[in-house]
This record gives C-alpha cells, sequence and structure tokens, in this order.
C-alpha cells in the first residue's frame, strides 16, 4: 500500500496534538515513533501495486500514489533523517524554549508541524498525478512557514525569514502549476507515467518544463533564487538540520527527478539546468568560504551541493538520474548531521560564528570525531559514502569533456576548503569559549548518521544499487551505476587527488583568505537578496503613489468609476449596432396603478434633490427605494419586490445607525458645505446629462425586441426541478454556481469590513 | 429612544419575526421567499433589539447570536460548498441535487427533503451572520 506512511503520519497529528495537551513531554516520542513507523511502512510497501482511485471523474481528478524507487529513496530520506531530527528536538527545543522564556508545551505544535511535513513529503515523492504533486509540493511550502517562522513572535528576523521563504517558494510553485496546466492541455493527461510514453520534444514542452523547473529551482535555493536559504537559518536548529538540508530543498529536486524522462526531450531546459547548476556551485561555494556564522556556511554550501545534484540531473540519462539520487541521500546525511552538529556547538557554547569558537576538540571528544566523519563524507574523502558521490560525478564529468573536469575538480576543492575550515575551525586550535556538557540526546543522532555515512563508505553496494535502480525504473533502461575502490590510476582517482591537493593549497595560502571574504560581501549586496528587498520597496512605493492619485475623497473615487463607466456604456450605445430600438408601447395592459407608483417614486427623487439634511436624504432614498417596490410587485415579481422591501428597510437601519455614531459637529459642517455647492449651474447640467444617459440606456435595453428575460427553457424546466417558484429555482439550481460565487464574495466582504473596524478600533 | 411599550412589543416581536424568517425559507420553493429573504428578516428580527435595547443589552441577552454571527455565515458558506462539491464525489457536475429532476420528492408535512433546500439554508445562514456581524462591529462590539 503506497499510502500507509502518509496516512499513518497523518492521523498521528490529531492525536500528537490532543496528547500534547495533557503531557506534553511525550510528544517527541510520539513524534518518533511515527517517523520510525512511516520508515518501516515505506521499506516494506517498496514495489508495491499503484493506487489510482477517481474522485472527481468530470473533472479528470485522480488521487494516484505509486512507490516506485525513487520514491522510496527521498521517502527513506525524509523519514529516516526526520526521526533523527525528532530525537534531536527531544533534547535541543527544551534548551531553545527556556532561553526564549516560553512554556515547554509550546513545543507540541512544533512536532506537529514537522509530522505534517514529514507527510507532505511522503505525499509529494509517491505522488502519481501531477496535480497532486503540486498540492504536495504547496503543502510543504505552507508547513515550511509555521516551521522556520516558530519563533515568529519573538523574532524579527523569523518573521522576514519565514515570508521569504513563503513568497519565493509560493509564488514560483504558481509558476509549476502553469506547467502543469499546460502539459495537461497539451497532452490531455495529468498521470505521469501516462504522460512519459505521450510527449513529443518541442517548444510547448519546453515551455511547461521550464516553468516547473524554475519552481524546483527556487525550491531547491539554486542561484538566482537562492537568498532565502540564508535567512532561513534563523529557524530552530532541528528544523534547518531537516528542511534545509534533507527535505525541502530535496522536494524541488525530486520534481525534477520524477519529471526527469519528460527532461530527455528538452534540450533547452537541460542547458538552462546546467547553467544555473554551475552558477550555484559557484556562487554558493564561494560564499560558504567566505562566511563567518555557522549555520550560514552550512546554508551556502548546501546551494552548492545542491547545484551539483541539478548539474547531474541536467547531464541526463538514467545514468544522471541514479548518481543524482545517489547525491541526495548522501548528501542528507552528511548535512544535517553537520547542521545538528553546529546547532550542538552554538547550545553548549552560547556562540554562533566560526571566529569565535575554537578547540572545542577537548571538551567534546564525541562530537568532534562523529562531526568528523560527517564532515570527511561532505568533503568527499576515502572510506566515506561521500568519496563515491563524488566519483559519480567525476565518472560523468569525464564522459562529457575536460572543461567539466576541470569544473567538478575545482568544484570539489572548494567543498574540500569550507568543510575543514568548519571542521577545524570548531575543533582544533586554541580554545576560545568554555562548553558545557553536550546531552546525549544531542549526539545519537550525528553519531547515528556519521555511522551511516562511514557504512556506506566501505559497504558500497547497498546504497549504490539503490540509486541505480531508482534511475533505472525512471527511464526503463539500466542505469548501469558502478561504484567502488579501484586502486589504480582512474581518471576519477586523479580528479579526486587533484581536488584534495588543490583544496589542501588553498587552505594553507591563510594569507587570501581575508582578501576573499572581503571581495565576496561585496558580491552579496548586488546579489539577488537585494533585488527581492528593492522589489518589495518599489512595489510598495508604486502602491503609495496610486493611493494617493486615486483617492481624495468619496466622490472623487466615485467619480473616477462612473464618469469613465458612463463614457464607455455612451459610446457603446452611439456605435453599437442600433436594431430596432426606442419603441414605444401603449398603456394597454398597464393598469392605472403602475402609472400611479412610477409618477410618486419620481416625485420622491425629485425630493431628494432637494434635501439638504443627512436624515433626510436617507429617508426619501428609502421612499424611492420601496416605491420601485411597489412598481416590482405590480408588474408581477414579487420575489424581487420583497428582496428590495427587506434591503431598503435593512440598509435604512444600517444608514441611521451609521448616522448616530457620527460625531454631531462633523455632520453639521457637512450640511454646510452641501448647501455652499449647491449652487452652479454646471452641477445642474452633469446632473441632467448623467439622468438622461440612464433614460436612454434603460429604455434601450428593455425596448429591445426579442430580448428574453426569462428563458423559456427554465420555464419548462422548474416544474420537473421541483420549484414552482422559478427565481428560487434559477437562484439554487440552474444558476446555482454564480449564487455561489457571490456568496463567496459576499463571505470576503465580511471578514474584510470586520478585520478593518477592528483595526480602526484598535488604533484608536 | 425607547418607551417601555416600545421595548415589550420588540421583546414580544422577535421570537415571531425569527420564525417568519425560517418560514421564508421552506416554503421558498414553491412561492415567494427564499433563503435570502427569510435571512433578511430574521436579521431584522435582531436589528429590532439592538434598536430599541442597545448593543451592550443585546450582547447579554443574546449571546448566542451576537458571538456566533461570524460562524454562522461560515458555516452556510460552508454548507453551500459542500451541496456545490460534494455530487463530484460520485461523478457527477458540480450543484447536481438531490432527489434528480422528475424523481419523487419525500415529504414531510410541506417541509421537501430537497438539497436546493440545504442550499437555501446556507444563503440564509450566510446573509443572518453578515448582516448581525457587521452591525455588531459597527455599534462598537468586538468579534471573535
Amino acid at each position: 500500500m503506497p499510502v500507509a506512511p502518509l496516512l499513518l503520519v497523518l492521523l498521528a497529528v490529531p492525536l500528537l496534538l490532543w496528547l500534547g495537551r495533557w503531557r506534553p513531554a511525550i510528544t517527541p516520542w510520539l513524534a518518533a515513533l511515527t517517523a520510525a513507523g512511516a520508515l518501516l511502512l515505506l521499506l516494506a510497501a517498496v514495489g508495491s501495486e499503484p493506487v489510482r482511485w477517481a474522485w472527481a471523474t468530470t473533472l479528470d481528478l485522480y488521487l494516484a500514489f505509486h512507490l516506485d524507487g525513487i520514491a522510496s529513496l527521498y521517502g527513506a530520506v525524509a523519514a529516516g533523517v526526520g526521526l533523527l531530527i525528532v530525537v534531536y528536538a527531544a533534547g535541543y527545543m527544551p534548551h531553545h524554549l527556556h532561553e526564549q522564556q516560553r512554556a515547554l508545551a509550546e513545543q507540541v505544535p512544533f512536532y506537529a508541524w514537522l509530522l505534517l511535513f514529514l507527510a507532505a513529503m511522503l505525499g509529494l515523492v509517491t505522488a502519481d498525478d501531477l496535480l497532486l504533486l503540486f498540492v504536495f509540493f504547496d503543502l510543504t511550502a505552507i508547513c515550511s512557514y509555521f516551521l522556520i517562522g516558530y519563533d515568529r513572535a519573538y523574532s524579527a528576523q523569523a518573521r522576514t525569514a519565514a515570508l521569504m521563504a513563503l513568497l519565493v517558494t509560493g509564488v514560483t510553485s504558481v509558476a509549476m502549476l502553469a506547467g502543469i496546466l499546460l502539459l495537461y492541455a497539451e497532452y490531455g493527461t495529468l498521470a505521469i507515467s501516462e504522460l512519459a510514453s505521450r510527449v513529443q520534444a518541442g517548444v510547448r514542452l519546453d515551455t511547461a518544463l521550464a516553468l516547473i523547473a524554475l519552481a524546483a529551482l527556487a525550491k531547491s535555493a539554486q542561484v538566482p533564487l537562492h537568498f532565502w536559504l540564508p535567512r532561513a537559518m534563523a529557524a530552530p536548529t532541528p528544523v534547518s538540520a531537516y528542511l534545509h538540508s534533507a527535505a525541502m530543498v530535496a522536494a524541488g529536486v525530486f520534481v525534477l527527478h520524477r519529471l526527469h524522462p519528460l527532461l530527455e526531450l528538452s534540450e533547452t531546459v537541460r542547458l538552462g539546468l546546467f547553467v544555473v547548476a554551475l552558477l550555484s556551485i559557484l556562487i554558493g561555494g564561494l560564499l560558504a568560504i567566505a562566511a563567518d556564522e555557522l549555520k550560514r556556511i552550512l546554508a551556502y554550501s548546501t546551494v552548492a551541493q545542491y547545484g551539483y545534484v541539478t548539474l547531474l540531473l541536467a547531464l541526463g540519462g538514467a545514468q544522471g538520474a541514479a548518481a543524482a539520487a545517489y547525491y541526495v541521500l548522501v548528501h542528507a546525511l552528511c548535512k544535517s548531521a553537520l547542521f545538528m552538529t553546529a546547532g550542538a556547538v552554538t547550545q553548549v557554547t552560547g556562540r554562533k560564528r566560526l571566529s569565535e569558537l575554537g578547540g572545542l576538540a577537548r571538551p567534546l571528544p564525541g562530537l568532534a570525531l562523529v562531526s568528523g566523519i560527517a564532515a570527511a563524507g561532505l568533503a568527499g574523502l576515502p572510506l566515506t559514502a561521500g568519496f563515491f558521490k563524488d566519483e559519480l560525478l567525476f565518472k560523468l564529468a569525464t564522459e562529457q569533456g575536460l572543461w567539466l573536469q576541470v569544473i567538478a575538480v575545482l568544484a570539489a576543492a572548494s567543498t574540500l576548503i569550507y568543510t575543514v575550515r568548519f571542521w577545524v575551525g570548531l575543533f582544533l586550535g586554541p580554545p576560545k569559549r568554555r562548553a558545557e556538557p553536550l546531552p546525549g540526546l544531542l549526539l545519537a543522532p550525528i553519531a547515528a548518521l556519521a555511522l551511516l555515512t562511514l557504512a556506506g563508505g566501505i559497504i558500497v553496494d547497498p546504497a549504490v544499487k539503490w540509486a541505480d535502480h531508482a534511475g533505472s525504473e525512471l527511464h526503463h533502461q539500466a542505469a548501469e551505476l558502478h561504484a567502488g575502490y579501484k586502486l589504480a590510476l582512474t581518471p576519477e582517482n586523479l580528479m579526486a587527488l587533484a581536488a584534495y591537493a588543490l583544496g589542501a593549497l588553498l587552505l594553507a595560502a591563510r594569507a587570501l583568505q581575508p582578501l576573499l571574504a572581503r571581495g565576496l560581501r561585496r558580491l552579496d549586496v548586488v546579489g539577488a537578496d537585494r533585488a527581492y528587498r528593492l522589489l518589495l520597496h518599489t512595489l510598495n512605493a508604486l502602491s503609495h503613489r496610486l493611493h494617493g492619485l486615486e483617492v481624495r475623497d468619496l466622490r472623487d473615487r466615485l467619480a473616477g468609476v462612473f464618469i469613465p463607466a458612463g463614457l464607455l456604456i455612451a459610446a457603446g450605445l452611439i456605435w453599437g449596432p442600433q436594431g430596432e430600438r426606442y419603441g414605444v408601447i401603449g398603456f394597454g395592459d398597464a393598469t392605472p396603478h403602475l402609472v400611479v407608483a412610477l409618477a410618486a417614486v419620481m416625485l420622491v427623487s425629485l425630493l431628494s434633490v432637494r434635501q439638504r439634511r443627512h436624515l433626510g436624504l436617507i429617508l426619501t432614498m428609502t421612499g424611492v427605494g420601496l416605491g420601485l417596490a411597489v412598481v416590482f410587485a405590480l408588474l408581477g415579481a414579487p420575489d424581487v419586490a420583497l428582496v428590495a422591501v427587506l434591503v431598503e428597510t435593512t440598509l435604512t437601519l444600517l444608514f441611521i445607525a451609521t448616522l448616530a455614531l457620527l460625531p454631531e459637529e462633523s455632520l453639521r459642517r457637512e450640511r454646510r458645505r452641501a448647501s455652499i455647492l449647491h449652487g452652479g449651474w454646471w452641477r445642474t447640467l452633469a446632473g441632467f446629462a448623467a439622468g438622461g444617459l440612464v433614460f436612454v440606456v434603460a429604455w434601450a435595453t428593455l425596448s429591445e425586441p426579442g430580448a428574453e428575460l426569462v428563458p423559456e427553457r427554465f420555464r419548462q424546466l422548474s416544474e420537473s426541478a421541483h420549484a414552482k417558484n422559478i427565481v428560487a429555482a434559477i437562484l439554487a439550481d440552474f444558476r446555482g454556481l454564480d449564487t455561489l460565487g457571490e456568496a463567496t464574495v459576499l463571505f470576503v466582504a465580511l471578514l474584510a469590513t470586520i478585520s478593518l473596524l477592528r483595526t480602526v478600533r484598535r488604533r484608536s | 429612544m425607547s418607551s417601555p411599550l416600545t421595548r415589550l412589543i420588540a421583546r414580544l416581536l422577535l421570537v415571531p419575526i425569527l420564525l417568519l424568517g425560517l418560514g421564508m425559507l421552506i416554503k421558498g420553493y414553491s412561492e415567494t421567499g427564499g433563503g435570502f429573504s427569510g435571512g433578511l428578516i430574521a436579521a431584522l428580527g435582531v436589528m429590532l433589539q439592538y434598536a430599541v435595547f442597545g448593543r451592550a443589552a443585546v450582547e447579554q441577552q443574546l449571546p448566542a447570536v451576537t458571538g456566533t454571527a461570524l460562524a454562522c455565515a461560515s458555516l452556510g458558506l460552508l454548507l453551500m460548498l459542500l451541496v456545490t462539491f460534494v455530487p463530484l464525489l460520485w461523478g457527477a457536475p458540480p450543484l447536481s441535487h438531490v432527489p434528480p429532476p422528475d424523481a419523487h420528492v419525500t415529504h414531510l408535512g410541506t417541509l421537501e427533503l430537497h438539497t436546493a433546500l440545504l442550499f437555501e439554508l446556507g444563503i440564509f445562514l450566510l446573509v443572518f451572520g453578515f448582516v448581525i456581524a457587521v452591525l455588531h462591529q459597527v455599534a462598537g462590539g468586538e468579534m471573535p
């Protein structure tokens, strides 16, 4: 059952919230149990039959889930790392909450959001339907807002970071929806497995894939949409270790993996991916070397490492997909271990910056050892699984040519530089700060990840076979991924050695470091981060300017709408098809009552023009409305008459209530102003012109022959629709969707009114 | 603004007006009326209380109405959305009513058991909640 892990986690969330209300202390363990259960169910369900439930066949909507090789790989990463993160958070969150003087019970929503995020990831990887993929993709963005902004009530930094992450990933995911709908419009199906056989190369496919790739790359923090990731380091460390090394950034690359067979057919998009990947590797690597804050180094490193993954995907083919999958797996293990190390160090020393820390190997030997293994894995040193992630990259680069080999070596060298700098800067050298003892709960997950990295370096086959299987299944052809220690001068080994040598050389050249750091800080100034902030600022300024232009008082605003509308309608009347309008019928059927009612309405309208006092104005307008209601009733429209009477009454009462709340002084002022403005011949002329226009429009419209006000079809159908009242049938049945739309508008207006009134009240 | 006679009549009229509103809702499918009119009539009944007794008194005497106006409106909209989109689950187009055209309709007296009535009930709740919420807010109350 491919849906089983997802359902387990979804069911666990309300249970966790409910139990957390009584005993907050057990929520981490419940979350850990859930994550472990999800992992087991996932591994047990690999290769099971895909599931496809049609839940709205008229709209072609299906709930389709399929747990294939690539889904199991990403899902196991999400669930496995999630389990370790929950254990880590059990040790980290109490201290974090204590520092901010928050109650322990506040950790319950944290674990709930974490589990919800895990559920979204599981749904994303198993989804076989493009729209379902999109829904889970957006769900991860929403969960990440609440996780990154966990401290948003206490820290402005967390607020901006969460909002930035949500905006960047959320807005680009609209591009993803557009791409998906393009594919649907072109090929008529949303099922991923069917699409692969139906697509053909062409501009449409290129455009759709480019849009989807945009969303995926923004999610994986690739240049130029990478700037949200360093900001997101304002999140608590478990969140950074989970989302920004193993889960959320992996979601973007997963989408590219899923659509890899389609990417095969699109040279242009793959070229674009290639360029973006190279830029990310370059910029991410350089910024990681220059950064000082621990988590920021790791964030930029993630940008660079996911650049490698994108590069492997851009190279294409089953081998590229398999190598990229292996890279994601190993990276997740090593990077989350390093993030957890950074968090642990910050907790026991109280410092976040590399320049303020050092010599921690003596007080924290265990941490030094396990994080050293993880760092070695990231840098690609032998005896760790990381060696093979680089070896696969080198092998594929060799096939492409010398220039890519050079780039790969440089990239590996830069990874070595910042990783060694990180580890050495933390653990070796003279001690700079005192360190408290490390809780076991913080060490154990890092140790587990380090063990996995080491195991992957010694027993190479299982992980490589897994990635190979994933890649082969995607493309329906063998990926032929081989990795192993070869004590020979293969190109890969040579490149690895060159990378180590280059890295060591540059590390030794200490003098270069500060120069590089200064130069790169200048680079960041013209970076995309500034562009984003500039964009927001410009949009705000533009809206202020428009507001200033548009709004003076109510009269100007109304004039701004009515005058152009009136002119357009007049233009339509003059230049539209004339037809047989402006007919005149005799009085005939029209009873004297109707004439009297209409005359009364006219009289009251004329009276309303002469009113000086506000109350008089309101009452005469009500009179007009009620008179018209009588006219409707006489014309045989009782429903409309009823509604008119009720609406008039309600609005009059609301008007008078508002009037009673206004201060007497301002009412008197308005009366005086009105009497001054009352003169002026051109206002009278404008009034007559407007009235004349409305008269002509009404005459033209109502005297149009053949204009059927209630279609004959409705009259005939209403009997079988069990409605003797045609108006009710039209509102609730024939044109029910219109009613639903209007109801939605009404509800939104209600929410807006309440929040506006509440804000005004709070301000005063 | 109110004399003892006005207050007595206003208090007496509340329940009949609410019942009149409900009646309009129910008979709307076969005679003049419907959810919108019924909702407005019911809201007018409560508005009368506001006009005669003032907001604070109404908040004290009818907490169920003033406190749940927003929830009422939300429930109304939700009901309308359900009636529209639940038929998709069994493959019918949106807003397919049960019982379908020309089928037999169960009657409870003069009350027809028809999903269009649920739709009208949704409109009723939405309009009622809307008017009361806005009125309460304008009169200086706080909406939860």
